[in-house]
């Protein structure tokens, strides 16, 4: 509604700019800056009519708090905005837009907060932006936390993931940038030294935990998984939407966050009062849906529980497939392919360690991605390098908390291909062994072309990976160890006995479950149609 | 491995962000030394050292590093050696590490013979109960793989021989006919 009413501004912007700088408030407000940014747009002056308007819509409605124009604001109208006038340059500094809104410290924070954003996702930051963007962090989770009571201030559920996932976001790009410039410039270094508080690791987890104590979050989830009133446990600050999905979200930041230290059991502990079903508060906004299960589905991974990342990582993969109609025009949608892409490649290593029947969709969308990888991973010792491949495309950008020590990218990949290494021609006896019920151990180990010893050994090897600690019930990290192979032997002596169990295909089921369907299809048809 | 009886207040620094509170490290060592002779096993309190000596490295104490990857060892075939290593970034280059990973890839390949030829006095120095768990271990894995398994190769993958062994077999209740050793199908283990 209103948005069309300043697209059409933005076509006479140009005439009004003129006009403007009769209009032009504070033009001293030139001097007080600092020229790190490269922006040519130094004065309210030069602030380009539609630019102008939206600030002032923005500010309008988060004075109103009006959720509904705020999620459109957040969602397509800053970026429409960034397209058309920012692409290469950072929007005007919060001081230059200071005077349009009264100076209201607290929108210029939400303000600065997406003017950082922009020159993350845009432009290279350069340390002192980002020193400014953590203290800006700072002061808005101050002011949600530390003042007198909850605050007022209401915004959509979906900047409120953006915001968390932003802030670990730029707190990863900072480690990557500190581990970088490790040895290199030395003013730089120095002043990382100085401030070695900013964007450290204590102090991220530090808000994410608060946020979490403060909104009563863990209580609240258990209240509601034993079937109660959530509000019972909210507590003043709970009870309020802000705190809550804050506290929320923070939970899945910190699932993330334990997986990018790698402590896997630690990222699934946080989901301990979370169910993973549809119904969850974090399908309310994809993004954090998306990652949710691809946390999940990684940790899973790297406790060698692969059956139950599988699990998680189809259920995702699924929804996605289904929802992409509904999300190709939102500005998350390139963000929630690459993930998707990149739980591809997880869910092909899981498929090759641990061969499971997939749903029909997804594994025809994964031979298309990753058909050869799939091939190639089969082939022992040629699979290394696809297994590296895929892990290094798909893997989280790991950290580590001190920034000292060995890379910690190379430490989680040597850990997990040492274990690769020992499953390798796993495959390939698997395919001899689909084709017998029993053979001495010398016949198969010529067949395998290596010699008795070592093929009982690989046998062993077998047994034990063919069994899995799996999800039954329970929070995640509970499980059953339990077979997950259709394929198993024994062996008397020299001779080797196999069994394969074959999953029947309920074909009746799925008929009758489609035809009563289709019925209720006709039927709806035929009474919209009276 | 006895499943654990976690004290409160273990269970307390463990939870939340008390987990970050390096003046904790103390009481887990210590608790980790009550596991180390009572043979009981807690993960989660062992990979809160792991975590508290990755956020400050100065805490890092070789000894408890060695104690806590010996007591992962007797988990397999869970993979919390491999947790322990993922947090252990910063001390990879340690030679006792190196060592343990060497005998913990052994037993993941199931060379067992070579793991009994190692040496493994260092270890039974840590954690008394050492041997005897990696020996059950094995045992999970043969019962599950075989039927029937001569007595030497059996006495092989076990390290023991004699008297030993044949106590062991009887613990199992596996049977020694001659020189072949019949294992009972546990239902559990098998398809079919």
């Amino acid at each position: 509604m209103y948005q069309d009413t300043f697209e059409e501004d933005d076509l006479i912007a140009e005439v009004e700019l003129v006009a403007q700088a009769r209009y032009s408030q504070n033009n001293e407000v030139d001097d007080g800056f600092d020229t790190e940014v490269v922006s040519s747009q130094t004065t309210t002056a030069q602030i380009p009519d539609g630019v102008r308007n939206f600030i002032l819509h923005f500010y309008r409605n988060v004075i109103d708090s009006n959720i509904y124009e705020l999620h459109n604001i957040f969602d397509s109208s800053f970026n429409k905005l960034t397209e058309k006038y920012y692409q290469k340059q950072a929007w005007p500094e919060a001081e230059v837009i200071a005077p349009l809104v009264n100076d209201d410290q607290v929108f210029l924070t939400l303000y600065r907060e997406l003017y950082y954003r922009h020159i993350y996702a845009r432009l290279t930051p350069t340390l002192e932006q980002r020193f400014h963007s953590y203290e800006n962090y700072c002061d808005l989770f101050n002011y949600i936390l530390n003042s007198d009571g909850p605050v007022s201030l209401e915004l959509p559920n979906q900047w409120l993931w953006d915001i968390i996932d932003e802030f670990i976001y730029q707190f990863q790009s900072f480690c990557n940038y500190r581990d970088r410039i490790k040895g290199k410039s030395d003013q730089e270094a120095d002043l990382l030294k100085e401030n070695s508080q900013i964007w450290s690791c204590y102090s991220v987890l530090n808000v994410l935990y608060s946020f979490i104590q403060k909104s009563r979050i863990n209580e609240q989830l258990l209240v509601s998984k034993n079937g109660g009133d959530m509000m019972e446990a909210a507590g003043e600050y709970g009870s309020r939407p802000l705190y809550k999905m804050l506290g929320y979200f923070s939970i899945v930041g910190l699932v993330r966050v334990h997986c990018l230290l790698g402590d896997y059991v630690l990222a699934l502990k946080m989901m301990d009062n979370i169910v993973l079903n549809k119904k969850a508060m974090f399908a309310r906004v994809t993004a954090c849906h998306v990652t949710t299960y691809y946390y999940v589905g990684f940790a899973y991974m790297m406790l060698r529980r692969y059956a139950d990342a599988i699990k998680a990582f189809s259920t995702v993969l699924s929804f996605i497939q289904r929802t992409k109609q509904y999300h190709s025009r939102s500005y998350q949608f390139d963000q929630i392919a690459k993930k998707g892409d990149q739980m591809y490649a997880l869910l092909a290593i899981c498929i090759a360690l641990c061969p499971t029947r997939l749903d029909e969709n997804i594994h025809s969308q994964l031979r298309e991605k990753y058909g050869e990888q799939l091939f190639k991973m089969q082939k022992g010792e040629d699979s290394l390098a696809v297994y590296v491949d895929l892990f290094q495309f798909a893997c989280p950008k790991f950290l580590s908390p001190t920034g000292k020590g060995t890379d910690p990218h190379q430490n989680q990949l040597k850990v997990f291909m040492a274990d690769i290494k020992n499953q390798m021609n796993l495959p390939t006896l698997r395919s001899f062994m689909k084709l017998y019920t029993s053979m001495g151990i010398e016949k198969l180990a010529k067949f395998l072309e290596i010699d008795s010893d070592e093929l009982t050994t690989q046998l062993l090897i077998f047994k034990q990976k063919s069994r899995q600690y799996k999800w039954v019930s329970g929070n995640l990290l509970e499980g059953e160890y339990l077979p997950t192979s259709d394929l198993d032997f024994c062996l008397k002596q020299d001779v080797v006995h196999i069994a394969e169990s074959k999953v029947g295909r309920r074909y009746g089921d799925w008929f009758l479950r489609n035809i009563n369907r289709c019925e209720d299809i006709l039927a709806n048809l035929e009474l919209s149609k009276a | 491995m006895a499943p654990v009886q976690r004290p409160d207040n273990i269970a307390t620094m463990i939870n939340g962000v008390e987990r970050y509170n390096p003046e904790n490290v103390e009481v887990l060592e210590a608790y980790l030394d009550k596991q180390c002779q009572s043979g009981e096993y807690d993960l989660e309190a062992n990979l809160a050292i792991l975590k508290l000596y990755q956020f400050n490295p100065a805490l890092a104490k070789e000894p408890i590093i060695v104690k806590i990857l010996v007591k992962a060892l007797t988990a397999i075939p869970a993979p919390d050696f491999n947790l322990c290593l993922y947090l252990l970034g910063e001390h990879g280059h340690l030679e006792s590490i190196e060592k343990l990973t060497e005998l913990q890839q052994l037993l993941e390949q199931a060379r067992y013979v070579k793991f009994w030829q190692a040496d493994l006095k260092p270890w039974t120095l840590v954690v008394p109960s050492f041997e005897s768990e990696i020996r059950e271990v094995i045992a999970r894995v043969m019962s599950m793989s075989y039927q029937t398994i001569t007595a030497s190769a059996l006495a092989g993958n076990l390290g023991l021989t004699g008297d030993a062994f044949e106590k062991f077999c009887a613990s199992q209740q596996w049977q020694i006919n001659g020189d072949l050793v019949q294992i009972p199908i546990n239902k559990g283990d098998w398809l079919f």
